[in-house]
C-alpha cells in the first residue's frame, strides 16, 4: 500500500510537472489572426521595430494591410523601444532565436554589422529596380553600406532645423518671422528671449545647444569640422581647430560664478544642467519647449506631429539651423532607420517578400506603403522622389525639413562600428566642457585617444573572427 | 547505508533537482566561465579570443572610468550602509515600543520597499527635480531659498542617491524588530531596577543585544550597495549622468557588456568586484569580534 502510495505521489508530481510546463510553453500563436495564419500554412515571421507609441501603432497598421493582402507570409510586429536595442538584439542573436525582420537605427547597424549579425542584402537590392541606390539620397545609401556590403533598406531619416518660440519672440520684442540665420544672431537672440525672476532664477532661457539632448556632433560639423576621417580609419580632432571652437562655443553657455567675465546669453552652470534633467518630460506637454521654458531649440522633423499631438495651439516657427558666417552651410541629418534581416533568421526570404512589398508602390501613380508610413508619422522617407510627394512638400514646416537634405554637405554619423561608443565620448566630454572641468582642448584630447583605442580594438576583433 | 536510506537520498535528490539543475545551469555555470571569459576578449557573436591578463592590465592602468566607477560606488557604500543602518535601527526601536495601533505604523514604514524600484526611481527623479520637483519647491514655498540640483548636479547626484537609499530601508526595520523582540525583558527590568533611564536602556542593553543583527544587516548592505545598478540605470538612461558622477561600477560593467560587446573585459571588472567585496565583507567580520555580542558568550 505505502509502494502504492509513493508510485502515485510520484505520478502526480509528473503530471503537475508536465501540466506546467504545457501552461507556460511558449505558443507559436498569440492571437486568433496568428493562429488563422498558421492553419492556412504561412510562414509567421517575426519583426521588431524600434519606434514605439504613437509611431508604432501606425506601422501595425501597414503590417496588417500586408498580413490581409497576400495569403504566404504573416508578420507579427513587436515594438521593443529604443532604450535597450543593444542587449535585445545582442541576446536574441547569441540565443540564436533573432527576430526574421528589424527595423533598427543606422548606428546600431553599423556597430554589429561587421561582426556578421546581420544578412548582406546585396542581391536582393540588385534584384529590385526600386530598391536601386540611385533612388536615395546619397548619405542615407550611405548609412546602409559598410564594408563593401548594403545591410539594410533605409526605412525613414531625419532631418534637423531650429525651431523657434513665435510668442516668446513677440514677448522679446523680436519678430516671429524673422528666425536668427548666424550663430552670432542665434547668441544674440537667445540674450534677448532669457527671462529671470527678480530673485535671478532662470524662467526661460532662450538657446542651449545641448537641449533637447547632446548636439556636440552637429556643432563640431557645423564649425566645419570632420569627426571621423573614413580614409585613415581613424579619429583625427587635435588637427582641427573647428572641433575645439565648437566646444568652446557650447562652453560660452555657462558660467560658474556671474562675477566671471561672460557672455550675455550665458546662464549659470546649475540652472542649466536643471533644465537638461527637465528635458526628460519629452513626449508630453511638459516638454521645456512647448511649455516656454527655452525659446529655441535644435530638433528633428517628427516635432511636426509631436507638437499638434501634445501642444496643439502652440505657435512656433521652423527655419534652418544657424551657421558661422565664413563656413559653407551645412545640413544635419545625423542618422535613419534601417529594415535588416539578422544572419540566423529563420525566414529570411518571407521577410524579403515583406521588404519587397512595403517598399514598392502599389500601383502606377500611387505611393508605396513605405512613404505612406512615413507621412503618417512625418519622418523624411530616404528615397528623393518620395520625399518630394506633393504631400510632404505641401506642408511648408515640413519642407523646410525636407529641403535641408539637398544641401551639399550634409552631417551624418560616421558608418563605423564604434559610431555609438563615440557618441557616448562626446556626451561625456561635453558635459565635463559646460561644467568647466576640463578645457575645450583637453576634451578633443581626449576624445580622439579614446575612440581610437576603441575602434582599433574593434577592427582588431572583427579581424580575428573573419580568421 | 542501508536501502532505505538510499532511496531517501535519491527520493531527496529528485526533490531538488528542479533546483540543483537550475543552481547548476545559471548559476555554477556562468561564475566558471566568467573566470575564464575575463582572460578573453569575447562579444558573445564570435567565440572568446584569448588575451591573458590585458583585461585587468586595461583596468589597472588605461581605465579612467574603472577608477571613477569605483571610487563612486566606494562613495556611496560609505555613506549610505551606515545612514540607513541607524535609520533603520533608530526607526525599529520606535516602532518596537508598545502603543496601541503600531502594527499599522509599522505597515506604513515598510510600505515603501515594496513599491518596484523602477517605479520609486521615476518618483524620485520627480521629487529630485531641479525645477519643478517636490523638494525644490517646497524649499522655495516655505524656506525661501532654491534648492541644489539634486541629480542633475554632479555635486550634489551622490547625496541625493544616498537620501534616496533611505527609502528601502523597510525590510532592515523588520529585521531589527526581529532582532529587538530577541532582547530579555529580564534585562530591561535589571537595568530599570538599577536607575536607568530609556537612554541608557537603550545604550547598554538594547545596541549590545542587537550587534548579532546590525553586523548581518551591515554585511547585506554592504554587498548590496557595492552592487547598486538600478536606480542609477533608471535615472540617468543607463549614462551615468551628469559628468559620470552617477557612473556606478554596476552600472559601467553593465555598459562595457551591453552597448560595447566587451563580456570579457566586463567579467574581469565583475571579479574585480567580488574581490572588493570578498575583503570588505571579511575586514568588517574580523572587526566584529570586537563589537559583536552574542548571548550566552
Amino acid at each position: 500500500m505505502n509502494e502504492f502510495k509513493t508510485y502515485l505521489l510520484w505520478a502526480l508530481s509528473l503530471l503537475a510537472a508536465a501540466a506546467l510546463l504545457t501552461l507556460l510553453w511558449p505558443r507559436e500563436a498569440e492571437t486568433d489572426a496568428e493562429a488563422a495564419a498558421l492553419a492556412e500554412g504561412r510562414v509567421m515571421i517575426t519583426h521588431w521595430d524600434r519606434h514605439s507609441g504613437h509611431e508604432h501603432a501606425e506601422r501595425l497598421k501597414f503590417i496588417e494591410e500586408f498580413n490581409r493582402a497576400q495569403h504566404e507570409v504573416y508578420v507579427r510586429s513587436i515594438a521593443i523601444g529604443y532604450a535597450a536595442t543593444m542587449e535585445k538584439v545582442l541576446t536574441s542573436t547569441a540565443g540564436g532565436a533573432p527576430p526574421d525582420l528589424a527595423s533598427l537605427d543606422s548606428g546600431f547597424v553599423a556597430q554589429l554589422a561587421p561582426q556578421g549579425v546581420f544578412l548582406p542584402l546585396d542581391d536582393f537590392v540588385a534584384s529590385e529596380p526600386s530598391l536601386h541606390e540611385d533612388q536615395y539620397f546619397p548619405h542615407c545609401w550611405d548609412m546602409a553600406w559598410l564594408d563593401g556590403h548594403v545591410w539594410g533598406i533605409p526605412s525613414t531619416t531625419d532631418a534637423y532645423c531650429l525651431l523657434w518660440n513665435k510668442k516668446a519672440f513677440r514677448e522679446a520684442g523680436l519678430d516671429p518671422e524673422q528666425p536668427p540665420r548666424t550663430l552670432r544672431e542665434l547668441e544674440e537672440f537667445a540674450a534677448r528671449l532669457q527671462v529671470r525672476t527678480p530673485v535671478g532664477r532662470v524662467e526661460r532661457m532662450g538657446f542651449v545647444p545641448w537641449l533637447p539632448w547632446d548636439h556636440t556632433y552637429l556643432w563640431g560639423g557645423i564649425f566645419g569640422g570632420e569627426w571621423y576621417d573614413p580614409v585613415r580609419d581613424a579619429v583625427d580632432l587635435s588637427n582641427q581647430p573647428a572641433i575645439a571652437a565648437s566646444l568652446a562655443w557650447q562652453q560660452s553657455f555657462t558660467y560658474l560664478s556671474a562675477a566671471e567675465p561672460h557672455a550675455a546669453y550665458a546662464l549659470p552652470v546649475a540652472e542649466v544642467d536643471g533644465f537638461s534633467e527637465g528635458a526628460r518630460d519629452y513626449f508630453s506637454t511638459n516638454n521645456p519647449f512647448y511649455s516656454g521654458q527655452v525659446a529655441m531649440i535644435v530638433e528633428g522633423e517628427w516635432q511636426v506631429t509631436f507638437i499638434s499631438r501634445y501642444a496643439p495651439g502652440f505657435e512656433w516657427g521652423v527655419a534652418p539651423v544657424p551657421q558661422p558666417e565664413n563656413i559653407p552651410p551645412s545640413a544635419y541629418g545625423p542618422t535613419g532607420i534601417l529594415d535588416v534581416i539578422p544572419a540566423t533568421a529563420r525566414h529570411a526570404d518571407a521577410a524579403k517578400t515583406f521588404l519587397r512589398w512595403f517598399y514598392t508602390k502599389r500601383g502606377p501613380g500611387l505611393t508605396s506603403p513605405a512613404s505612406d508610413y512615413n507621412f503618417v508619422i512625418h519622418n523624411i522617407p530616404p528615397r528623393r522622389e518620395e520625399a518630394a510627394e506633393p504631400r510632404f512638400s505641401g506642408n511648408p514646416k515640413f519642407r523646410v525639413f525636407v529641403e535641408q537634405l539637398d544641401r551639399p554637405r550634409i552631417i551624418t554619423y560616421p558608418v563605423m562600428p564604434v559610431a555609438q561608443y563615440l557618441l557616448d565620448q562626446h556626451l561625456r566630454q561635453m558635459e565635463r566642457v559646460i561644467l568647466h572641468e576640463v578645457s575645450p582642448e583637453q576634451a578633443v584630447q581626449e576624445m580622439e585617444s579614446m575612440i581610437n583605442k576603441e575602434l582599433r580594438r574593434v577592427r582588431e576583433q572583427v579581424r580575428r573572427g573573419k580568421q | 547505508m542501508t536501502g532505505r536510506e538510499w532511496r531517501d537520498l535519491r527520493n531527496g535528490l529528485l526533490f531538488i533537482s528542479p533546483w540543483l539543475l537550475g543552481f547548476a545551469a545559471f548559476s555554477v555555470y556562468p561564475l566558471v566561465m566568467s573566470i575564464y571569459y575575463s582572460f578573453t576578449e569575447y562579444n558573445v557573436i564570435q567565440p572568446p579570443a584569448w588575451v591573458g591578463l590585458d583585461n585587468y592590465r586595461e583596468l589597472f592602468f588605461e581605465d579612467p572610468l574603472f577608477w571613477k566607477s569605483l571610487y563612486n560606488t566606494c562613495y556611496f557604500t560609505l555613506f549610505a550602509v551606515p545612514l540607513s543602518l541607524a535609520a533603520s535601527l533608530g526607526i525599529a526601536v520606535l516602532l518596537n515600543i508598545k502603543i496601541r495601533g503600531i502594527a499599522v505604523f509599522r505597515t506604513i514604514f515598510f510600505l515603501p520597499s515594496i513599491v518596484p524600484i523602477v517605479a520609486s526611481s521615476v518618483l524620485w527623479l520627480w521629487v529630485l527635480n531641479p525645477d519643478h520637483g517636490l523638494l525644490n519647491s517646497a524649499l522655495r514655498e516655505f524656506l525661501g531659498f532654491d534648492g541644489p540640483g539634486w541629480v542633475a548636479d554632479p555635486a550634489w547626484s551622490k547625496p541625493s542617491l544616498i537620501l534616496m537609499s533611505l527609502w528601502g530601508i523597510g525590510g532592515a526595520i523588520v529585521i531589527f524588530l526581529a532582532g529587538l523582540a530577541d532582547v530579555p525583558d529580564t534585562l530591561y527590568e535589571v537595568a530599570e531596577l538599577d536607575g536607568a533611564g530609556p537612554w541608557r536602556k537603550f545604550w547598554h542593553v538594547t545596541l549590545p543585544m542587537v550587534t548579532p543583527t546590525i553586523l548581518f544587516t551591515r554585511v547585506m548592505g554592504l554587498i548590496a550597495s557595492f552592487q547598486f545598478f538600478t536606480q542609477a540605470y533608471v535615472m540617468t538612461h543607463g549614462r551615468g549622468t551628469p559628468a559620470d558622477s552617477l557612473m556606478f561600477y554596476a552600472l559601467y560593467l553593465y555598459r562595457e557588456s551591453f552597448y560595447y560587446l566587451r563580456m570579457g573585459y566586463a567579467s574581469s571588472m565583475a571579479w574585480m568586484m567580488f574581490v572588493v567585496i570578498l575583503v570588505s565583507t571579511i575586514a568588517v567580520l574580523i572587526s566584529s569580534r570586537r563589537w559583536v555580542y552574542y548571548q550566552g558568550e
